[in-house]
């Protein structure tokens, strides 16, 4: 009963397997230094390129209506693309729950004044690789429940810094999104050039052209840092003091700011300052980056926001278990779309993350994003029967468990006043 | 070259046929399904496969694994369409080969074969993309109408034809053949060549097993078999005096199984999804008026949509349709309709199959790294024909398909006259002395037929002669 006319398709596999080997080669001898170079520029613009399909992503999820985000539709240039439940759920679930621990960290650092304005912020966020990620402009443009009764609307959040670092050509695009929609000159200032705001509080801060030009700067910082890309800007309601900062800095020059810290190619952000309680946001960001580098960032803002007991927190979402099936897969899969994540090597199982949190926190929890979706205290049961209506129930429930269970949201956090327990 | 025989060539180098074609197929298979029941009567030999979703290629390397039509005879278990990138070639081509060789092909509905499930998952779109309208669409959903809910395989051996892989001869299967008769499942390769062989138990032993199989003390029987690679170790762990190759809980072949004394086996009932509350006879199935979109609650939603699970009796489905039910429910339905097996498909599982519920029931998923993202492998299900002439018993369900001209019927007569020594003093055989045994051991499950399970791997897209889009997979970054 066997059919020995159909081609067993297998057979071909190998001759394709060293196809895809010597495009694989790339990273494995010592490649010339241009060819190294133009490599990593090829992962970076793949990485710039995994933002546009999670500001895609996004928009799907809001145009069916599982989540709400006025600002969704103007970070993607082309048409809505309808993704399918199981990756509209996995947008929904993991920002409801980075949402939710932003708003812990909001909640518990809001302190008592509310009314004098001019007041400078008192928290900050900083967001990694932050891309097109809308969180900022949701906050600002949140209204506290009791707006309604007033004739002024207030806002719900106050006196927050929050900083976004990406490449410099996302800033830049982001800056001209920002100049040019109408809806969002009605939640922020005019965005002025980072700079010039920023005290001088570091000696320089060396960009390649500058080391190109003769400088003797014994550490070279080969990794763009752009203050003349940088951009900030007020939230447009005057009473709320809330900041938006975009900082045009590839995260390896801060990892390399890092690692030599009496250099003076040591970095300051400006706007950034050291004894606020402060909250990182790596959503799909450090993973890309070396297991060295990914640290080197964690200890940049460690040891920069001092005294330890200044509350420092971190939510990290990330892809885990590369090992099973479905993670060989994964890591396959993205491998020929050119995405590496080099610290999934490292940080193989939930339990890795925890254990790699807890070297810069005190706390760390973790949760894989079907259990978040499955947990109670994260998504209610009336919001959960609300978003299994929205396309009429998810069929795909084993492939959800297995894709949501290799994805983690972990946090971690120190310092005085800031508890993000969660009650996991 | 007739023109089916053109649509099937044209179809399976995975390009799509004219709209007019289509048309005219539709038409064609409509009047084939309308003639079939709602549950359809198979007689075995028969090569059963669960949800394709559209991988053509991935089907085409099921062709050739389990063997071409019409040398083979397939049951699919629905979910043709969505998700995958061809599932209108995919459905196109199954269902021409049904309407060429309507008595070797079984096409029983999926819950995907549904026009509002079409809209969200993507065979809506690829027909709008494909044609630029919806028409091929709208054929495609009345033919879904029209597609029985459920079969019946009757006649299947309990063991197992000589394998039959295309590297039969080698010499694993040399060797496996010297104790087939015993050899109640076996796995093998895409190659043919077999992973792993569980035996069925001896008669005395199997059937003080049998009485055992009932305790509650079976922590891991349900936990399936499925994976190749944990077989060989897995085994008696529980059943300190099973036999040697005895296989791991949960199999038919474990200690706890209760089956295994090779008496002839049940009829098996194939369904998409599962059991339904609504339904405690397979005859009730037959009653429901199918010709219509799948409803979004009832016997025919819950035959589409439900579960097995860890649970006692019936629980509420998460995914919003269909039930869940427990190994209660399965041994209680099954022996109330002299089934030995359910089989199944609608679940992703990561080894190709699994069985569950003392392997009275079993998933078969044939998808194989489904969605082009899971990384899990396909299997399909083969019933050998049961040549000794006393495999088949008298049934009350046991109605005569069309699809074997009657044949069943001969053969239901033949069984009576054997009744009596039908089991070959094997016990079980006809019906009388079946009567009694059940008397003595009650709820035991039926001895299932023998099976082999064929367990394969995703096909290269990018094969020659056949169109490749590289497929994306959809990840959360």
């Amino acid at each position: 009963m066997s059919a020995p006319a159909i081609p067993n398709l297998l057979s071909l596999r190998g001759g394709l397997g060293r196809a895809g080997g010597g495009r694989g080669r790339r990273g494995g001898g010592p490649p010339s230094a241009s060819a190294s170079a133009s490599a990593t520029a090829q992962h970076d613009a793949t990485i710039q390129g995994t933002d546009d399909d999670a500001a895609i992503s996004r928009l799907s999820a809001v145009e069916i209506g599982y989540l709400g985000d006025p600002f969704a539709r103007l970070f993607v240039p082309g048409p809505v693309v309808r993704r399918l439940p199981i990756i509209n759920r996995g947008t929904y679930t993991r920002t409801t729950a980075i949402d939710l621990l932003v708003d812990r960290f909001l909640a518990q650092t809001a302190g008592t004044t509310a009314d004098d304005a001019g007041q400078e912020p008192t928290r900050q966020i900083v967001s990694l690789g932050a891309g097109t990620d809308t969180r900022a402009l949701r906050l600002f443009s949140e209204l506290s429940s009791s707006s309604s009764s007033s004739t002024t609307p207030i806002p719900k959040h106050r006196n927050i810094a929050y900083h976004e670092i990406d490449f410099p050509a996302i800033c830049t695009r982001k800056l001209q999104t920002v100049r040019a929609s109408l809806q969002l000159r009605s939640i922020l200032s005019d965005p002025v050039p980072a700079a010039p705001a920023s005290p001088p509080t570091s000696t320089s801060t060396t960009s390649p052209s500058t080391q190109e030009d003769g400088s003797s700067s014994p550490n070279p910082n080969p990794y763009p840092y752009s203050p003349s890309s940088s951009w900030h800007s007020r939230a447009a309601y005057p009473t709320s003091n809330n900041q938006l900062w975009c900082h045009a800095l590839d995260l390896r020059a801060l990892a390399h700011s890092s690692s030599t810290p009496t250099s003076p190619s040591k970095i300051t952000l400006p706007g950034l300052s050291p004894t606020l309680p402060t909250l990182l946001i790596s959503e799909c960001c450090l993973c890309y980056l070396s297991p060295a580098d990914a640290r080197a960032v964690l200890a940049y803002f460690s040891s920069h926001i001092s005294p330890p007991e200044t509350p420092l927190g971190l939510v990290l979402y990330e892809p885990v278990r590369p090992d099973d099936a479905f993670g060989r897969m994964m890591v396959s899969n993205l491998a020929a779309r050119r995405i590496r994540m080099p610290t999934l090597d490292v940080y193989r199982s939930p339990q890795d993350q925890e254990r790699r949190l807890l070297g810069d926190f005190a706390h760390a929890r973790q949760m894989t994003v079907d259990a978040i979706w499955d947990a109670e205290g994260w998504v209610p049961e009336e919001e959960k029967e609300r978003v299994e209506r929205l396309e009429g129930g998810l069929d795909e429930l084993e492939e959800w468990k297995l894709l949501a269970g290799h994805y983690i949201v972990a946090w971690g956090w120190r310092g005085v006043g800031v508890d993000l327990d969660m009650g996991v | 070259m007739s023109d089916l025989d053109k649509a099937i060539a044209q179809l399976r180098a995975c390009r799509p046929i004219p709209e007019a074609q289509v048309r005219e197929l539709c038409h064609k298979a409509r009047e084939l399904l309308v003639e079939e029941g709602n549950v359809v009567t198979v007689t075995a030999p028969v090569t059963i496969c669960g949800d394709i979703h559209g991988q053509f290629h991935d089907l085409m390397e099921l062709f050739r694994v389990g063997g071409d039509v019409p040398d083979t005879n397939y049951l699919f278990m629905g979910d043709f369409v969505d998700r995958g990138f061809y599932s209108l070639e995919s459905f196109l081509l199954l269902l021409c080969l049904k309407v060429r060789y309507p008595d070797r092909m079984t096409l029983i509905r999926g819950n995907h074969e549904s026009r509002q499930i079409t809209t969200v998952y993507g065979f809506y779109d690829e027909c709008l993309r494909k044609y630029g309208s919806a028409n091929v669409w709208r054929y495609c959903c009345d033919v879904f109408d029209y597609l029985a809910l459920g079969a019946i395989v009757l006649g299947a051996s309990n063991t197992l034809s000589p394998g039959s892989g295309p590297s039969a001869s080698g010499p694993t299967m040399t060797e496996t053949r010297v104790d087939a008769d015993e050899t109640e499942i076996e796995v093998c390769n895409a190659d043919g060549q077999v992973i792993s062989t569980f035996r069925r138990q001896e008669q005395t032993s199997g059937r003080m097993r049998g009485g055992g199989g009932r305790s509650p003390a079976r922590p891991t029987a349900s936990n399936g078999i499925g994976s190749a690679t944990d077989s060989s170790g897995a085994n008696n762990g529980l059943t300190g005096a099973a036999p040697n190759k005895s296989g791991p809980p949960g199999s038919g072949a474990s200690g706890s199984s209760g089956g295994s004394i090779g008496n002839p086996a049940g009829a098996v009932l194939c369904v998409h999804g599962g059991l339904s509350p609504l339904i405690d006879m397979v005859d009730k199935i037959r009653l429901l008026d199918r010709k219509q979109e799948v409803p979004h609650e009832g016997a025919m939603c819950d035959l589409l949509w439900s579960d097995p699970d860890e649970i006692d009796g019936w629980g509420l489905s998460p995914r919003g349709a269909g039930f869940l039910f427990g190994a209660d429910i399965v041994k209680v339905f099954n022996h109330r309709n002299d089934l030995s097996l359910i089989a199944r498909a609608h679940q992703l599982v990561m080894e190709g199959f699994k069985e569950m519920f003392d392997a009275s029931i079993v998933t078969v998923w044939s998808a194989p790294n489904y969605c082009y993202r899971c990384g899990n492998v396909a299997a399909l299900l083969e019933l050998s024909e049961d040549d000794s002439g006393l495999g088949i018993f008298s049934r009350s369900n046991g109605d005569v398909g069309r699809s074997d001209g009657g044949q069943g019927g001969q053969q239901q007569q033949q069984q009576h006259q054997h009744g009596g020594q039908g089991g070959g003093g094997q016990g079980g055989g006809g019906g009388p002395q079946r009567g009694v045994l059940m008397e003595n051991d009650l709820m035991a499950p039926r001895s299932g037929p023998a099976r082999r399970y064929r367990v394969f791997q995703a096909a290269p897209q990018d094969s020659r002669g056949m169109p490749a889009k590289k497929p994306v997979a959809d990840y959360f970054l």
